[in-house]
């Protein structure tokens, strides 16, 4: 194995775990939307059903920015644009 | 250990060899299971006395045309049979992962088709709705010079959607590749130096099944609804204007 | 030997295979499950509105039809009362007559038993008159004891009596 592909792989796995950072954000926003929806169904235990749909539907929109870090991490280790 | 890609069965030698892999296999398993359910549903329907598995296709369609209409409005009802089709195979595809299959949503090139045709529909709709020029006019608004940003941000739904799908069912092989190795790793050290059994990886029995009732159930149930509801709201937005 | 593609890569084929199959999928579906599905609960909601008609119609007949009958019952009561009343005034009316026709005949019967009684009467007086006239002679021959000449014994009876009958 080359030197510069050795590098250019250590520097990916590197990157592939900074990428996953992005994951941080979600978690937290995602607690938060969980916390506010609990809050919805102790006030209103009726509609139980429409909060969870779309407290569901917010958490995996808001997950995007997680999930495009887990996409880069995923291409960064499996499928490396930068080893040829 | 090494995550691959889908595997390529065969290649069919015609335009420079169409390759067949995984992913397009499994699509023709789903989508075979689901014409058989659909087959099976959807005979001997009587007005009155409806057997069980009548009663089963009025509630599977009453709740998905319930969910089209609150979602997109009447005037879109025509998109009922896409809607259903996108929400079953998105999901029949993810839940395959259960049987040893690759899911087909766990490649990129699927949810990627999944999004254009819905990036696809919006831009029809809205050239439709409001005419070229209307439509081209839309991305300078509100301020001309926020149009790169307009453009990127109409290109960003679509990478957004098949990004979301593609990223939580990959992520589920993964984990899943990753677990498994690493039990038959654990086994092979704990319960190696018995003589026939050290070789069976019996730590692999247990866990992966809990794991992959929230990798491979939830998820798919939960990515199916998103993506089926993401392209409702967006195209229904677009083909709002003659409600 | 194992081919595998990239784990993230733009398969243009596969992409269109997905789209094939979707289409695919939307006319199996719309053919099989949702058209004969709607046109089921299409069918079902006619069937269920054409019944509510049915019934609609049926009661708004059911009321028209008891509201006649409780118009001929009112009637027919009307009917009833009256022809009692006309069987009361002709029974009246028959009675009268049929007390009328009695009395008359009584009266006749009457009449008829006076006219009888006056002929008796007469008859009678007659009878007596013969016997008184005998008893007279009777009682002449006995009182005078004479034995008179048979004329004038005639002569004085036949004065005796015009003049008691003119004495009456």
């Amino acid at each position: 194995m080359e030197m510069t592909e050795a590098i250019v792989r250590a520097a990916s796995a590197v990157g592939a775990g900074l990428s996953m950072i992005a994951g941080i954000g979600p978690g937290i926003g995602q607690g938060y939307a969980a916390g506010k929806a609990a809050e919805a169904v102790g006030r209103q235990p009726e509609a139980k059903g429409d909060i969870t749909s779309t407290m569901l539907f917010g958490c995996a929109v808001a997950e995007s920015t997680g999930i495009y870090g887990l996409v880069v991490a995923m291409i960064l280790l499996f499928a490396n644009p930068l080893i040829k | 250990m090494n995550v691959k890609g889908p595997e390529i069965l065969f290649e069919i030698p015609v335009l420079g060899g169409i390759p067949i892999t995984e992913t397009i296999f499994n699509g023709w398993l789903v989508v075979a299971a689901i014409s058989i359910v659909c087959f099976f549903l959807g005979r001997n329907l009587s007005v009155r006395n409806p057997s069980k598995r009548q009663i089963v296709a009025e509630k599977l369609v009453l709740t998905l045309s319930g969910l089209v209409e609150n979602t997109m409005g009447k005037n879109n009802m025509f998109f009922l049979p896409y809607i259903g089709a996108l929400f079953s195979y998105s999901i029949l595809s993810s839940l395959s992962g259960l049987l040893g299959l690759r899911a087909p949503t766990g490649d990129i090139n699927t949810t990627v088709g999944f999004a254009l045709i819905a990036f696809f529909l919006i831009q029809f709709f809205n050239i439709k709705n409001k005419g070229v020029l209307g439509w081209l006019k839309g991305f300078t608004e509100p301020v001309a010079f926020l149009t790169p940003l307009n453009i990127i941000s109409e290109i960003a739904n679509p990478i957004s959607m098949a990004f979301r799908h593609f990223g939580n069912i990959a992520s589920g092989i993964v984990i899943t590749g990753l677990i498994y190795g690493a039990l038959a790793g654990l086994s092979k050290v704990v319960l190696g130096w018995i003589p026939v059994i050290g070789s069976i990886p019996f730590l692999q029995a247990g866990l992966p099944a809990i794991l992959s009732i929230y990798f491979d159930v939830f998820t798919s149930f939960l990515q199916a609804y998103i993506i089926s509801m993401l392209t409702m709201v967006y195209v229904g937005s677009a083909n709002e204007a003659n409600q | 030997m194992e081919k595998f593609q990239e784990f993230v890569a733009i398969a243009p084929w596969t992409m269109i295979f997905t789209w094939v199959n979707l289409i695919i999928l939307v006319l199996i579906m719309k053919k099989l499950l949702f058209k004969p599905v709607l046109n089921m609960l299409a069918a079902r909601d006619k069937e269920v509105n054409e019944m509510y008609s049915k019934a609609e119609t049926a009661q708004s007949s059911a009321e028209a039809l008891e509201k006649e009958y409780s118009e001929k019952l009112s009637l027919a009561k009307e009917e009833a009362a009256k022809i009692m009343k006309d069987a009361k005034h002709d029974a009246t009316l028959r009675g009268e007559e049929i007390v009328g026709e009695a009395k008359k005949e009584a009266s006749a019967i009457l009449e008829k038993a006076q006219k009888e009684i006056e002929r008796e009467k007469e008859a009678a007086i007659n009878e007596i008159k013969g016997d008184i006239a005998n008893i007279a002679v009777d009682i002449a021959q006995k009182v005078i004891e004479k034995d008179l000449h048979e004329k004038d014994h005639e002569r004085l009876v036949e004065e005796f009596i015009d003049g008691w009958g003119e004495d009456k």
